[in-house]
């Protein structure tokens, strides 16, 4: 079928006519140049955002703070065969490399297309790109032969008790995040991973992230408008990311060293009811200030809550998000996780309500002793009316690619 | 549509020319000069390895301009319609070897060579192609034309055995009979206006008439589809399945004036299955028949006949055309036995949309390699 009616002439008039017309008339480079030369220029931009190291033991983007601008995929693979998964990776790790170092691409002369989108411009800007990449459990199906390869606590995503997952939303075999400055960074890199990969991947579902700035300072602040993501293990500490983040060696089988588990969860919040809440009982659920951030029973962020010095809740309530999150108890040390969440924005639901919330995103050692502790402490909190987990799953974000000859997934298909 | 774009470039290439002329005296950056006089000139030092060149048109008409090694006319970098005074980035990367420019006029005669420049080096990653010319799409025009002559014929024979359907009032008959008379038309491949009107009327979809389905310009194949499927009576049918009858003759003596453009077939290697993508796999054309892959695999067949055509053309040019097979074959084991997307699991939808989308990757640079160009 074609379309009708004035589509019939404008697709394929359009297409043939501009080609034979530009031919012709000889316009098509003067229509560049007179766009160029009508009018001063936007005022370029003052800084680039510098080109982030791609090769390392560990992938970047699992320690990185929270970008301003993030896409999370989730993939399904349709390789046949472990041969085509092999390229696949190779593929993508070689597209990984070239976007995050940025540069000009060359031209295909006659043939082919132009090898770039050009949403970047001829010049492609690495932006400060981000590209990490998971499996999840399903790619360790009959299909590859990789069941004996399974990280040992990789699983589909559970579904807790305040769930409403809704199955297009959730797991996938590859995990893929792209994390930037600039919306077009991420949108030109999942654009060009997903025209090289095609025929070997499908994207199942994806979501796109923001963080916001600091507002006016610190932290900055999640659609619940309070700051998200202030107490967290010290990334800059290696022997606290080897205790709580990296994959553990004597659990594990050995090709996942350097890699860790990453767990999405999107979450829907139900902004208009909570923007109805008082601000007491806002504060009291999560059990901080929403100005400040600080603790209820502090006054800076940065300070530590004295759950200790409170033991009934009078001032930071023992259903508080942050207490049952992390009760600070000896026991609960080992479940802490590395928090990277962004903000999702997308749209209107059947009632005329915004549709928003969080992709909350997390990294650990161990998904079942970390989140899934976390989680289950959480069930039934009072902030579960507010919020509708719907989607996400569960992915170990692969070992680093270690130089220009590594590729990422390289020690589990070996 | 074609007219009044014309009329905006043409000013605006006046605006243009205006502007980007350089004023005496001042000074202009190295550039290689792209008109018909002095082709090539001002290539100051070339190198092996990425770089990029700057081409600029001093000449007082539209230049056309190629990167061509001179020994064999393979093609490295092209630019189409470089209008007086304006400047082009080429980005490059160029092995050792020998390179020429070549400009041409689009007012003036044969195209001018300019000297050749000796690079010594290792490789490059700048592929050279060998153009093609409007002669050598001559005989697998003339192929197609008779490929979808005969493809005609089945389709009047299979519309008329629709219509006989319909006029009998037997609409169980008509609906077993619209299904092959569709796909003999889905075969011809008329992506894109290939057929000009008659493609609407025969094949069109409800989206963009006012009342969609309802609308008195839906008509043909899609229109049927929808009352046979839909308990309309054989008796208010008559007229849609009569009209397309009609139609599919009308396209049939009118075929021969529209004889193929030699220039559309390479673009056809792709757009027949961007449309089966866009309608096909999303079953959005469908009207209750539930045959969308069928159609698909239809599409296919009318895909494998131009590549079979242009085969001569693109076997030396185009290195990726066995995986073209390759994927061509994985395409079709998919979509065979099936005919609609709806039931279809997420994986095997999946499977399906990623092999199409691959495929339509492969295809894509036949238009741009395979499109016909001047050497001489
Ligand atoms: C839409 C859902 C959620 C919202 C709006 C939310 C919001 C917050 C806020 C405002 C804080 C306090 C500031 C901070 O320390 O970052 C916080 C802390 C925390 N949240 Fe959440 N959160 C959500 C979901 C979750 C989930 C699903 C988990 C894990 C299962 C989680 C685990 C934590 C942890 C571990 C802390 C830090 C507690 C501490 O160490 O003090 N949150 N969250």
């Amino acid at each position: 079928m074609s379309a009708r009616g004035p589509r019939d002439d404008g697709a394929g008039g359009d297409r043939r006519s501009f080609l034979r017309g530009a031919l012709a008339a000889g316009v098509a480079g003067s229509l560049a140049g007179a766009s160029a030369s009508a009018a001063a220029a936007p005022a370029d931009r003052a800084t680039t955002p510098p080109a982030r190291p791609f090769h390392g033991v560990h992938q970047a983007g699992v320690l990185d703070r929270s970008r301003p601008r993030t896409i999370v995929v989730s993939l399904d693979v349709i390789a046949s065969g472990r041969g085509e998964l092999t390229e696949f990776f190779r593929t993508l790790t070689d597209r990984a490399r070239t976007l995050t170092a940025g540069g000009a691409p060359d031209d295909s002369g006659i043939s082919g297309p132009p090898p770039d989108s050009g949403v970047l411009g001829p010049d492609v800007p690495a932006g400060g790109l981000t590209v990490t990449v998971g499996v999840g459990a399903s790619l360790f199906d009959d299909r590859y032969g990789l069941a004996s390869r399974k990280p040992a606590g990789l699983k589909p995503m559970r579904m807790f008790p305040n769930d409403d997952l809704d199955p297009d939303w959730c797991h996938g075999d590859v995990s893929l995040q792209l994390s930037a400055e600039d919306d077009d960074t991420v949108v030109h890199a999942l654009r060009d991973i997903a025209r090289h990969t095609r025929g070997a991947a499908q994207i199942r579902w994806r979501m796109s992230g923001f963080t916001s700035p600091p507002r006016p300072s610190g932290t900055p602040r999640n659609l619940m408008g309070f700051k998200d993501g202030i107490s967290n293990p010290d990334a800059t500490s290696a022997a606290e990311m080897d205790r709580l983040v990296w994959a553990d060696r004597s659990r594990e089988p050995a090709w996942t060293a350097g890699g860790s588990y990453v767990v999405i969860r999107l979450i829907r919040m139900l902004v208009e009811f909570w923007d109805r809440v008082g601000i007491t009982e806002q504060e009291q659920m999560f059990g901080r200030d929403r100005a400040t951030g600080a603790p209820l029973d502090g006054t800076r962020e940065a300070d530590e809550p004295r759950f200790a010095e409170d033991p009934i809740g009078k001032v930071i309530p023992l259903t508080s998000h942050i207490r049952m999150a992390n009760p600070r108890t000896p026991q609960t040390a080992d479940s802490r996780i590395l928090r990277r969440s962004y903000n999702y924005d997308r749209g209107v639901d059947s009632v005329g309500d915004l549709d928003m919330g969080l992709v909350f995103t997390c990294y650990q050692q161990n998904p079942e002793r970390q989140f899934e502790a976390v989680q289950e402490r959480l069930i039934d909190e009072p902030l579960v009316d507010y919020i509708t987990p719907f989607g996400g799953g569960y992915f170990f974000a692969l070992p680093g690619a270690r130089d220009s000859k590594d590729f990422l997934g390289r020690t589990l298909l070996a | 549509m074609r007219t009044p774009f014309l009329v905006v470039s043409v000013a605006l290439l006046l605006a243009s020319a205006g502007d980007a002329r350089p004023t005496l005296g001042a000074p202009r950056p190295a550039a290689i000069e792209a008109s018909t006089t002095g082709c090539g000139t001002g290539w100051t030092h070339p190198h092996a390895g990425g770089q990029v060149l700057t081409l600029r048109n001093d000449g007082a008409t539209a230049a056309g301009v190629m990167l061509v090694d001179p020994s064999s006319g393979a093609v490295y970098a092209e630019v189409e319609g470089l209008g007086p005074g304006v400047t082009r980035r080429l980005h490059l990367s160029l092995g050792g070897g020998t390179y020429a420019f070549r400009c041409e006029d689009d007012r003036a005669g044969d195209p001018v060579t300019g000297p050749s420049v000796r690079i010594a080096g290792g490789r490059g990653s700048s592929v050279a192609v060998l153009p093609v010319t409007n002669n050598d799409l001559y005989a697998p025009a003339r192929a197609y034309s008779k490929y979808v002559d005969a493809g005609l014929d089945r389709l009047i024979a299979a519309t008329d055995r629709l219509r006989a359907a319909v006029d009998d009032g037997d609409l169980g008959a008509a609906r077993t009979a619209w299904t092959p008379a569709h796909v003999s038309y889905e075969r011809l491949g008329a992506a894109y206006g290939t057929f000009g009107d008659f493609d609407g009327a025969i094949n069109g979809g409800p989206a963009g008439l006012p009342k969609g389905v309802h609308d008195p310009d839906f008509t043909g194949f899609h229109r049927l589809e929808y009352g046979l499927w839909h308990g309309e009576s054989a008796a208010s049918l008559r007229k849609v399945a009569d009209r397309l009858a009609h139609d599919t003759r009308a396209l049939k003596s009118d075929f021969p004036h529209q004889r193929m453009d030699p220039a559309d077939l390479p673009l056809r290697a792709h757009e027949i299955l961007e449309n089966t993508l866009q309608f096909q796999l999303t079953g959005t054309a469908d009207q209750g028949s539930g045959t969308t892959l069928r159609t698909a695999a239809a599409n296919v067949e009318g895909t494998r006949e131009v590549l079979g055509v242009l085969r001569p053309v693109l076997r030396d040019r185009y290195p990726a055309l066995s995986q073209v097979d390759t994927w061509l074959d994985r395409l079709d084991a998919q979509l065979k036995g099936r005919s609609s997307v709806d039931g279809l699991s997420t994986a095997e939808r999946e499977r399906l949309n990623g092999t199409a989308g691959r495929l339509l990757e492969l295809l894509a640079p036949i238009a741009t390699l395979a499109e016909p160009r001047r050497v001489s």
